[in-house]
């Protein structure tokens, strides 16, 4: 049986009826239309589902649509603004820390959230801010000086 | 992966989450932070009609220090332990445990309880709760009961609740002053793995004398439980507390304590070998603790 929920995305609220069983992942690219976020793995180790839940980073394949009622979450669409993208983004961008970009969503949404809570992360707080994201690129090291350049 | 089709729980109290669980019995589940629940349901490991979830349960998500003792909810999830002071002053072999379970976004919502429950003989928060000698409390309708952790786990994914019981969270007594616990993970890589061996190790001696007077020794992922190394503890009694007796005791776990298999992660051998040296590392380190000096 659907219930309704009420979430807000990107600073904007929903009322939505979803299914029990459909996952948080599946509520913002399927009923929402918000495909930034990726599905990878859907069993929580690549991270390409990542989105930031009433403030903490977490994998949206693991979490139910039911579950985030009352949320307040961010996805890779809220990062930019009329003024562009976000100085995060253009840092991986000027870095060239994108190869097919498919892990990029979930990446730069860890690396916020980390910059949020500790904005001059060491090393080490970096590497491991990102662990839970994948990239089959092998680009990390990009990903890494992108973050880096960005620490204050 | 689709998900089968459930019907959906939403409890507030504990109360509550257990009359749900004594009308749907068997052919329910509780949910805490889905990081592994999730998984086998989506790969058919398990099935439910009946999902009942407990994040709006507030009460099982409390750390709250008692006089003696610390009572942890089970759906404490690994972020909150890890950056809770009571955990970080108290319990370090546990907080090494949590910092080191999946990768930072599992850690955002696994729980402790869950990771009880999953019972997997690698379990990266047992050790720690096996060597601070943690009492598993455990609801039912008629009242609560307090049981000792080493008697929690069965077997692989296995444990001693009953269906129509919930356990809400563990009682951790206050380790005493000279005493000092660690908990060292050894994986193919840092973050995302399943542990190839886990131990940790609590110490108590007596500065006057300096003599072990109490130790508690817990290996993970070679049995399948995580299990107490009794004839490496009873070694250490008496002893002094220096590296010819830690080395002496990893001997003694890896040789007596343990009962590893092959798989594709190790070998029952590379895992023994290293059962002996990380017996042998944390307890230098909990003797460290013990000393003050970390």
């Amino acid at each position: 049986m659907k219930k309704i929920i009420n979430l807000t995305i990107n600073d904007q609220s929903h009322e939505i009826a979803v299914e029990p069983n459909i996952t948080l992942a599946d509520l913002i690219r399927y009923q929402l239309g918000l495909t930034g976020t990726k599905k990878g793995c859907d069993t929580g180790d690549c991270g390409a589902c990542t989105v930031v839940l009433d403030g903490e980073v977490v994998n949206s394949c693991l979490v139910l649509a039911v579950q985030a009622n009352g949320s307040v979450i961010e996805t890779i669409e809220g990062l930019a603004t009329d003024e562009g993208l976000h100085p995060l983004q253009e840092a991986f961008v000027e870095k060239g820390a994108i190869q097919c970009g498919f892990c990029s969503p979930g990446v730069i949404l860890s690396a916020k959230n980390l910059l949020d809570k500790n904005p001059s992360p060491s090393e080490q707080e970096i590497r491991e801010g990102i662990s839970g994201n994948l990239c089959r690129c092998t680009g990390y090291k990009k990903i890494f000086d992108a973050i880096e350049s960005q620490s204050s | 992966m689709l998900l089968p089709m459930f019907d959906f729980h939403e409890p507030f109290s504990i109360q509550e989450a257990l009359e749900l669980k004594k009308t749907h019995k068997e052919n329910s589940k509780f949910l805490a932070g889905g990081t592994d629940l999730l998984v086998h349901l989506k790969k058919k490991l398990i099935s439910t009609d009946n999902i009942i979830s407990l994040s709006k349960v507030k009460d099982l998500a409390r750390i709250t220090k008692e006089e003696n003792s610390v009572i942890i909810g089970a759906c404490a999830t690994m972020s909150q332990l890890s950056s809770s002071p009571i955990i970080q002053e108290n319990f370090k072999a546990l907080k090494a445990g949590c910092d080191n379970l999946g990768n930072h976004l599992i850690r955002n919502r696994a729980t402790i309880g869950g990771n009880a429950c999953n019972a997997s003989p690698a379990g990266e928060t047992l050790p720690a709760l096996l060597v601070y000698d943690a009492l598993a409390i455990l609801e039912n309708t008629e009242g609560k009961k307090e049981i000792p952790i080493k008697d929690f786990f069965t077997g692989p994914g296995k444990s001693c609740i009953h269906t129509e019981e919930i356990l809400t969270g563990f009682r951790l007594p206050i380790p005493p002053a000279n005493s000092g616990a660690h908990y060292i993970q050894l994986g193919k890589r840092k973050s995302s793995e399943i542990n190839v061996v886990n131990v940790a190790a609590f110490l108590e001696y007596d500065p006057s004398t300096l003599k072990i007077t109490k130790t508690r020794i817990a290996l993970g992922s070679v049995a399948p439980t995580p299990v107490r190394a009794p004839k490496a503890e009873a070694s250490l009694l008496g002893q002094t507390p220096e590296e010819e007796a830690f080395f002496a005791a990893g001997e003694i776990a890896r040789r007596d304590d343990c009962l590893p298999i092959d798989d594709f992660r190790g070998t029952a051998g590379y895992r023994q070998a290293m059962v002996g040296v990380l017996t042998k590392r944390t307890l230098a380190t909990a003797f460290e603790q013990a000393q003050g000096l970390l």
